[in-house]
């Protein structure tokens, strides 16, 4: 049962690192983004090929991967998104999947269409008798929790992210102020696709890379964003760890039925508090 | 056109084929204080959103200082000295009446605006809160300073509303529909405010009773669907026939 708690954190801890620039891609500049799915997958597929095919240590091909997501997901906000704001919901759909199926393409050509393994990078558990943790799960969980400290402080005590806080409200009156709201939601965009491929990096060495990771990870953040709120940073932690610890509680009892689950959740969330798009 | 500090020429703006702004050329004085009134729906809000950027018309050029900004994005605009207020009053309700106007002031001149300032707190210690407190007193509102802005009453979010944009060293305040969704006293205080502020900026004021604008400018615009109809001295345009027509039997207009 702890076991299955632990585990539960540990799938929560990577569902918020990787759901916040969902959230707030969502609920800032009311866009949803598939190509979220293809930077985590980056971010995997660039750890794999630092770590394993250059040999580079865990920690340096992990920043790499990040390093390498950042131009990315920049030239996909200046050439797809900043082209959807203010356009109907369907375009966004239609323009952001299409940048995530030519993103598994590229993955598929490039490394092939089977998983890859990659190995825990620490290797150690801590045995307390009752409940084994791995120390790379425990790195997980705290990092997840310091990102949502950082970012809280971020949204409250800098001027960058009270713009954008005040942008979530109202876009227009930022506007009125002078401030070229767009810049600052730009920011916070690829702030959000470093963090999705910190999330595919973190995830890769508990399973396997494979080039429809990403599509799987965007199923269960759509379902943490709808849960916690469009653009809500507390509620998006308060989902994503509770969906993380229902997904193992549940595989626990039935295995098949884990990721189902989620979408349950969901869908009373949804008759309980229908979402405005 | 050079003599005016805002102009628009031949500026139309149709959305879905429905033209809501058609071809108006019309241009503020320096200094004046310019009422524009129409019937609801007349396309005063259209063309407001035009002048201050937020929609780019579809044919026709803005004009600022006698050089075009057509194409200038909204929030550049504020940068010119161009402000604006909302028909809905548009403040951050979940920040506070200081937080409200430090958002406004931060980027406004003084030693915290520099640049590489990243933490609020910082600025705050630069004096910024002190900026602040003043340009909350201009409308009486620095004894607000800490309250929540969704517990302030909608009158004063207006009257926040109007010191941020006074905060932002206008050269042309537009003001859309200040007095939409106040009390008779709020509509007096507000109206009190705009009498200080003649002069001293060019001011235009869109609002479709005409009786509140009576008294407060010194030239009256008319806008009926989506065109100019006319525009003079406000006693004289209220008894144009054309002006009568559009507004008959809504609004008791008495001619001298």
């Amino acid at each position: 049962m702890l076991q299955s708690i632990f585990y539960g954190l540990t799938i929560g801890g990577i569902l918020y690192i990787t759901s916040i620039g969902l959230s707030l891609t969502f609920g800032a500049m009311r866009i949803v983004n598939f190509a979220h799915g293809m930077v985590y997958s980056v971010g995997a597929y660039g750890l794999y090929y630092l770590s394993h095919s250059l040999g580079l240590p865990f920690l340096v091909a992990a920043l790499g991967s990040l390093l390498l997501a950042i131009p990315l997901s920049y030239v996909i906000e200046r050439l797809v998104i900043r082209r959807l704001y203010g356009q109907s919901i369907d375009y966004a759909i239609v323009a952001t999947y299409a940048v995530l199926l030519i993103g598994v393409d590229a993955i598929k050509w490039i490394f092939g269409p089977n998983p890859l393994p990659i190995s825990d990078p620490v290797g150690i558990s801590l045995n307390l008798g009752f409940l084994e943790m791995p120390v790379y799960r425990l790195i997980i969980i705290g990092l997840s929790f310091l990102i949502f400290v950082g970012l809280s402080i971020f949204f409250k005590k800098t001027i960058v992210g009270k713009i954008v806080v005040a942008g979530l409200q109202d876009r227009e009156a930022v506007r009125s102020l002078g401030i070229n709201i767009d810049r600052y939601f730009a920011i916070v965009f690829v702030l959000g696709s470093a963090l999705a491929a910190l999330g595919g990096v973190l995830y890769a060495p508990l399973s396997t890379v494979q080039p429809y990771m990403g599509f799987q990870v965007l199923v269960l953040t759509f379902a943490v964003v709808i849960v916690g709120g469009m653009g809500n940073f507390r509620g998006t932690a308060i989902a994503a760890f509770s969906l993380g610890l229902i997904i193992a509680l549940t595989g626990r009892i039935w295995g098949p039925a884990a990721e189902a689950m989620v979408f349950v959740v969901m869908a009373v969330v949804l008759i309980i508090r229908p979402i405005e798009v | 056109m050079s003599e005016h500090i805002l102009a628009t020429q031949g500026v139309s703006k149709a959305f879905d084929g429905l033209v809501a702004t058609n071809n108006v050329t019309y241009g503020l004085f320096p200094g004046e204080t310019a009422g524009i009134i129409g019937p609801n729906g007349a396309g005063k809000s259209t063309f407001f959103n035009l002048l201050t950027g937020y929609y780019p018309p579809d044919t026709g050029q803005v004009f600022y200082h006698g050089r075009e900004i057509t194409k200038l994005p909204a929030w550049d605009r504020v940068n010119l000295g161009l402000v604006r207020t909302f028909q809905l009053v548009s403040v951050f309700d979940t920040m506070t009446v200081l937080e409200n106007m430090m958002l406004a002031r931060m980027r406004q001149g003084g030693s915290y605006a520099s640049k590489g300032r990243f933490f609020f707190g910082r600025a705050r210690r630069k004096g910024l809160d002190d900026e602040c407190f003043k340009a909350l007193a201009t409308m009486g509102l620095e004894g607000k300073a800490g309250t929540r802005t969704s517990d302030l009453s909608y009158g004063e979010k207006r009257e926040l509303e109007i010191a941020i944009a006074l905060s932002l060293n206008p050269q042309v305040l537009l003001l859309d529909e200040p007095f939409a969704g106040l009390s008779l006293v709020e509509i007096g205080n507000i109206s009190e405010v705009i009498k200080k502020l003649k002069g001293k900026f060019t001011i235009a004021i869109v609002e479709h009773k005409i009786s509140k604008l009576m008294d407060l400018v010194d030239r009256l615009s008319v806008i009926n669907e989506g065109a100019l109809v006319c525009s003079g001295e406000p006693r004289e345009v209220i008894c144009d026939p054309l002006v009568r027509e559009c507004y008959w039997g809504k609004e008791d207009m008495v001619c001298y």
